[in-house]
């Protein structure tokens, strides 16, 4: 069966004919002042939150739909939980269909539209006047949701079963505003640490609620009638700006684009090979992506969800078009199509979707920008080596009377892909996160948790080459200081490297080992389970993002600056960009060698 | 006697006076930022000829002289600070450049990353690590640290900044490298973290001090330069220099802490703010707005009390650079009489974020500019006179500014009228989505609020926006073209003293809690008692936690009212006073939820003697001057009124639609809104009923 994602389908047809007494003007503010609800209930949840993940890492995301579930506004939220939103709220219409004023559902099912099981969303439905005028999600990353092992990515699980998470397929937690007591109770004996996943919990409610406040204030002073004007002509101007972002940077054309994962040792010996081939229509100014072709879903924690296999792809070309809005009238211009039971598809029970936002959705995003890179601009790859730098540790902390702990960390860096106008990011983390998720700092992790973290640098050489570089790797190294630590981790980019477009260069490979005191490494496989004695720590490498255009076109003074910011040596100056610089850091006499500059650039050109 | 402020901005030095009465007279001029005094200078002669005095014998008659500037905040923005060293703890090179993550835009790769504050080939690893509990993972290699100072030397480093992992609770590798530094390089100013700023975070402590060691070398020049001359002509009173903390200090304090001058100019606006609203007793919760050629800001007054943040940035927020420190919150954003209009991709228009700037300005300033900016659509809606720009200072170009709206209406298929206010309403729009932004993350409901509007371009549009926001009273003072130059009239010494302790209420560590208080309270007190020399007496301290529920991620500020110890019978206090502020600020609380205390705060206050509220005197009311065309929306051009501010009386009602014009500042009054001229000298705007009136903020726009 094909899947065919295309939110027009449940929106007005008449496009054309829609009511439009908005001027641009009007259109302007009411979407400003609805980004504002947004923001507010964003800032609540990040501000009360209790786990690191949502609070510091800001791994959450708030939007606001229509009544027919269509996004009408999402802030700086994560784009997969933003899609996913808007399936789950067609999953309360399904599964509640007398939803009333006061409700508050609790959706993770990965069967029904969720991200993957970790992602906690609370979907609250606004009443103004009576009548079901617009809906609020929440998610947030919970640090701990029940799995058989302390992390929230299982990717060893076979299924379901053996993920072990609480899945809540859309499930009442709140009636006239009173808390479902039972399900509260049945979290707090599954899920470690329950204080903090109720903290965050509270948190998200609390925040949605504050959306449903503001959001009749909304209705109070423009009226529905002027809403619905709003949102229709929302929309079509969104769509508008679209298709012609794509007119503007692309011609039509068709490519189809491979990539992978690493194996994972005895659930994937062989890797997984991904493929999707994607058609620009410049003239209708629509993109197609046909990601069917790829494999029935793996027993393996890995499989994606239909909201991340959509919102991947998606996320990857909206990366490469000029300034789009994120709502349902740019939705409207891309169509990913997907079939059941499809790795990179739509997940059939109990097929798990743990890892669903990480890694391979990862691919996905990279594969798109690599593909409109061979049919335009594009953009490069960037990292996607999840290192144990953003693993999950656990174990209990002696300095608290052995209280216990289970929190992601976000230490790792990430180099961002080389675009046609910039370098790569730094913190671009992986490919979902897009630079938008903050990162930890490391004073307050060890507060929180009894380790120590030894180092955390930029890695000279490793960013992919080019006019615009990629953003450079990051090492992190931690280990425990007191007893016993469980560090695990599922990544991808110990073998696959972002690759570099445009004549630009790849990034190299990502590493996670372990050290132990007197030094011996043991490297780990892309599944990690480790458990880490005082004296021992992990090593974690994340890569650089792939190189924009040629590296003899980069300017020189970019090299130089490079250099001295230890992004590139001398040597690699020299032997990949052509730029000869001499003096020394050490006196600070770093310099620019124009003559030789010139003369080692023809020379490499002719070459080849 | 006289009392003098100036605030000196990267293009305009406004000076004002202040006299034995307490009138503040404004002067301008343009900035000279070889030497600062010369800007200054003639800005105070501008001032004196007010008065009818000379330049000099304000000098020679002042005993108090605030001094504000934006030195500093623009030596960072532009990059012309020190050479600045920064000493890190092995192992963590990138701080600065990780920063904190995030950044703007979901889908927006398309900007380089902003270089580190220090650049990596400054940056030095330090050989030595401290734990979380203080403790000594790795001792200080004394022998590494002598080694780097002689490449410091070697590099001719000018500032150092030391901010190692941990010193907040244990600064003792920071004080031996302090005691390194001093003994082979005596010469070169440097920064220790856990003296500047010692609170729990690497990024923005680190970021605080790199910025502070940055500025010294420079400021000390500045100020001992600026300082020489005024002595030199004969000025022999005291120098304060404004801060970020609201307050102002001595030089020399600013000398030792240049951080603190950084934003400074915008922090005074509250203080002027809340001295003319007490003037007018329109109440002590004030939204204060500055607007400025490109950039609009807003900060909070609460129950008298300035709102302070740690999240100020320079160069964007999450991706510039974060000063780190407590400061007035200040919400900039880039909207201002500058913003370019345009039209996007799916035909939407929009304003900014760029800006024309001063050069080439707006389309009317007739230098080049071809862009339509606010300032343009404002000339073309009849709302600015072009004759009376500046005090008639600058001719504006009317054909300019219309060519320039009419190329977007093209593009819009909209009349000229309806699209130059248009932009006026998108700007509008961006201002009122800062001030929901401030007001609303602080718990507070902007109606419950009066608005002091404040910059040359504040009167252009702030009715609309307080009509969208529900706030019925605008004040706009007659001095609004120098609202933080006025305001350092009206503060006080202030400095924040800030330590890192934890403590849980459930299981509360009040030895070391109390002996960090007790160091606060005494550097805070040495502060204080220092102030004698100055003849400035009396202080008072006042002390706040910040605060958290266990488990959260970020503290929120609570005063302490505990004179000395704590014991077990304030604990109930803290954790009840930390409930009510997380109601307040996220209408949720947890009530079996344990509270745990972060950093803690020290502030003294040693008031200054502040200008006494003033009458003015009754002048002649000469009521309409003339009458112009001006397009508020609705059907067509109408008639507006025109009036002089300066002959208005005291007590005239102006009902919109009118204009009155005031030599730094325009008042534009909109149909269904009326202007009160105060016995103060200050302009009460009222918004009649919400439901009345303009449509220009779009709310119930009718059905046309």
């Amino acid at each position: 069966m094909t899947a065919t994602i295309d939110s027009s389908t449940t929106t007005k047809a008449t496009t054309d004919t829609a009511v439009r007494e908005l001027d641009p003007i009007e259109l302007a503010v009411m979407a400003s002042r609805m980004e504002a609800i947004v923001r507010e209930m964003t800032n609540t949840v990040i501000l009360t939150a209790r786990s690191s993940v949502i609070g510091l890492a800001r791994d959450m995301s708030c939007s606001i739909l229509t009544p027919d579930c269509e996004l009408i506004a999402a802030a700086e939220g994560l784009p997969i939980h933003i899609y996913a939103s808007t399936l789950q709220a067609r999953s309360m219409h399904r599964q509640h269909p007398n939803f009333a004023e006061g409700d508050a559902y609790l959706h993770n099912d990965p069967y029904d539209g969720g991200t993957h099981p970790a992602d906690h969303a609370i979907i609250v439905p606004v009443f103004w006047d009576g009548v079901h005028r617009a809906t609020v999600v929440v998610t947030c990353h919970q640090a701990d949701v029940g799995n058989a092992l302390p992390t929230t990515y299982m990717a060893g699980a076979k299924d379901v079963y053996e993920e072990g998470a609480l899945i809540f397929p859309c499930v009442k937690v709140q009636s006239e505003y009173e808390e479902n007591q039972d399900i509260i109770n049945m979290c707090r004996r599954r899920i470690r640490v329950p204080e903090i996943w109720y903290g965050d919990h509270t948190a998200a409610v609390g925040a949605a609620r504050v959306g449903e406040k503001r959001l009749k204030e909304y209705f109070d002073q423009y009226g529905s009638a002027q809403v619905e004007n709003f949102v229709d002509a929302w929309f079509d101007y969104s769509e508008r700006r679209t298709r012609q972002a794509i007119r503007s940077g692309y011609s039509s054309g068709e490519v189809t684009v491979e990539a992978g994962h690493d194996p994972v040792g005895d659930l994937l010996p062989e890797g997984i090979n991904v493929k999707a081939t994607y058609v620009i229509d410049a003239e209708r100014g629509s993109i197609t992506v046909d990601q069917t072709d790829n494999p029935d879903c793996l027993d393996a924690g890995l499989n994606l969800t239909e909201a991340t296999a959509t919102m991947g792809t998606m996320q990857g070309i909206f990366n490469c078009l000029d300034d789009v809005p994120l709502n349902s009238g740019t939705l409207r211009c891309v169509d990913v199509v997907l079939r059941e039971n499809c790795a990179f598809g739509i997940p059939v029970h109990p097929h798990s979707a743990s890892c669903a936002t990480a890694p391979t959705v990862d691919i996905l995003v990279n594969m798109a920008q690599y593909a409109f890179a061979q049919l335009g601009s594009g953009m490069a790859e960037g990292n996607w080596s999840n290192s144990a730098g953003a693993g999950v540790v656990s174990g209990t902390d002696p300095r608290h009377g052995g209280r216990d702990y289970v929190d992601q960390v976000f230490l790792m860096g990430g180099g961002g892909p080389g675009t046609p106008t910039s370098d790569g990011l730094t913190y671009y983390l992986i490919p979902p996160g897009a630079g938008l998720l903050y990162r930890d700092s490391v004073e307050i992790d060890e507060q929180r948790i009894p380790f120590l973290v030894q180092s955390m640098r930029v890695l000279e050489d490793t960013a992919g080459a080019g006019e615009f570089r990629g953003g450079p790797a990051t090492e992190v190294v931690y280990g425990p200081r007191l007893n016993e630590m469980t560090v695990i981790n599922i990544t991808n980019g110990q073998r696959r490297v972002p690759r570099g477009v445009h004549g630009g260069g790849d990034s190299t490979v990502g590493i996670n080992e372990k050290v132990d005191a007197e030094g011996a490494v043991d490297v780990q496989p892309a599944f990690m389970q480790l458990t880490l004695e005082p004296g021992e720590v992990v090593r974690a490498v994340d890569q650089g993002g792939g190189g924009y255009g040629y590296p003899l076109d980069r300017d020189p003074k970019r090299v130089l600056g490079d250099v001295e910011e230890h992004f590139v040596s001398v040597e690699a100056a020299e032997s990949v960009y052509g730029v000869v610089i001499t003096g020394s850091v050490l006196d600070d006499t770093l310099a620019v060698n124009t003559d030789a500059t010139v003369a080692r650039r023809a020379a490499m050109r002719d070459a080849g | 006697m006289y009392r003098v402020s100036a605030d000196v901005g990267g293009t305009f030095t406004d000076v004002v006076i202040a006299d034995d009465q307490g009138t503040l007279t404004l002067g301008k001029a343009l900035t000279t930022p070889e030497r600062s005094y010369r800007g200054f200078r003639a800005g105070l002669e501008n001032a004196a000829e007010s008065l009818g005095v000379s330049a000099d014998e304000v000098l020679r008659g002042c005993n108090v002289l605030i001094y504000g500037t934006t030195r500093s905040t623009n030596a960072i923005v532009e990059g012309k600070v020190a050479k600045t060293a920064f000493l890190t703890t092995a192992g963590f090179p990138n701080i600065l450049h990780y920063r904190q993550g995030g950044k703007e835009g979901v889908f927006d790769l398309s900007n380089d990353p902003i270089p580190p504050y220090v650049p990596r080939k400054y940056t030095f690893e330090i050989p030595e690590r401290i734990n979380a509990e203080g403790g000594v993972e790795r001792e200080l290699d004394e022998a590494a640290v002598a080694d780097t100072i002689e490449r410091l030397r070697a590099l001719q480093i000018e500032a150092i900044a030391v901010c190692l992992l941990w010193s907040t609770v244990n600064n003792h590798h920071e004080e031996r490298v302090a005691a390194l530094l001093e003994s082979a390089l005596p010469d070169v100013p440097y920064t220790l973290s856990s003296r500047l700023n010692p609170i729990i975070r690497e990024y923005p402590r680190a970021s605080s001090t790199c910025i502070d060691a940055s500025l010294k070398p420079l400021m000390q020049a500045h100020l001992r330069d600026l300082d020489s001359d005024l002595q030199a002509a004969g000025f022999g009173g005291q120098l304060f220099v404004s801060a970020s903390t609201g307050g102002v200090m001595h030089a020399d304090e600013i000398i030792e802490r240049p951080i603190l001058s950084v934003k400074s100019g915008p922090a005074m606006a509250p203080l002027a703010s809340l001295a003319y609203s007490r003037e007018e007793d329109t109440g002590d919760d004030i939204i204060v707005c500055d607007t400025g050629g490109t950039t609009f800001d807003v900060s909070l007054v609460r129950s008298g009390a300035v709102k302070y943040s740690r999240e100020t940035w320079l160069r964007g927020k999450w991706v510039g650079h974060n000063l780190g420190m407590s400061t007035v919150d200040v919400r900039s954003i880039g909207a201002g009489g500058g913003s370019i209009a345009w039209v996007d991709q799916g035909g939407l228009l929009r304003v900014g974020p760029q800006s024309a700037g001063s050069v080439p300005g707006p389309a009317c300033y007739g230098r080049g500019g071809t862009d339509a900016t606010v300032t343009d659509a404002a000339v073309a809606l009849g709302f600015i006179d072009p004759d009376q720009f500046l005090g008639g200072r600058m001719q504006l170009d009317v054909a300019a500014a219309d060519t320039a709206v009419d190329r977007l209406a093209e593009q819009l298929g909209m009349r000229r009228d309806d699209t130059a206010l248009g932009i006026i309403k998108l700007a509008n729009e961006q201002m009122i989505s800062a001030i929901r932004e401030v007001t609303v993350n602080d718990g507070i409901n902007p109606r419950d609020s009066i608005i002091v509007a404040g910059g040359g371009a504040a009167g252009l549009n702030i009715l609309p926006i307080a009509e969208a926001l529900g706030c019925r009273r605008v004040l706009v003072p007659r001095t609004a073209g120098g609202l933080s130059a006025c305001g350092a009239h009206y503060s006080d010494i202030v400095m924040d003293f800030a330590a890192s302790c934890y403590a849980r209420s459930n299981d509360f560590d009040f030895a070391s809690v109390n002996k960090t208080l007790a160091h606060l309270r005494s550097s805070a007190s040495a502060f204080g008692r220092d102030l004698a020399k100055h003849d400035i007496d009396s202080f008072e301290l006042s002390v706040f936690a910040e605060a958290r529920y266990v488990g959260q991620q970020w503290e929120i500020e609570i005063p302490l009212d505990v004179p000395g110890d704590l014991d077990e019978g304030d604990i109930g206090g803290i954790v009840s006073t930390f409930h009510d502020t997380h109601q307040r600020l996220y209408s949720v609380t947890e009530p079996n939820s344990e509270v745990e205390c972060i950093n803690w705060k020290v502030r003294i206050t040693a008031p200054l003697p502040s200008p006494a509220a003033t009458t003015i005197e009754t002048q002649l009311d000469e009521g309409q001057r003339r009458s112009t065309s001006a397009y508020f929306g609705g059907s067509g051009r109408q008639d507006a009124a025109v009036y002089f501010g300066a002959q208005l009386a005291p007590g005239a009602v102006v009902d919109g639609p009118a204009i009155i014009e005031e030599p730094t500042t325009t008042i534009v009054v909109y149909p269904g809104h009326a202007a009160t001229l105060t016995s103060h000298g200050h302009y009460l705007l009222d918004t009649g009923s919400a439901s009345s009136g303009t449509d220009l903020t779009n709310s119930n726009e009718e059905a046309s």
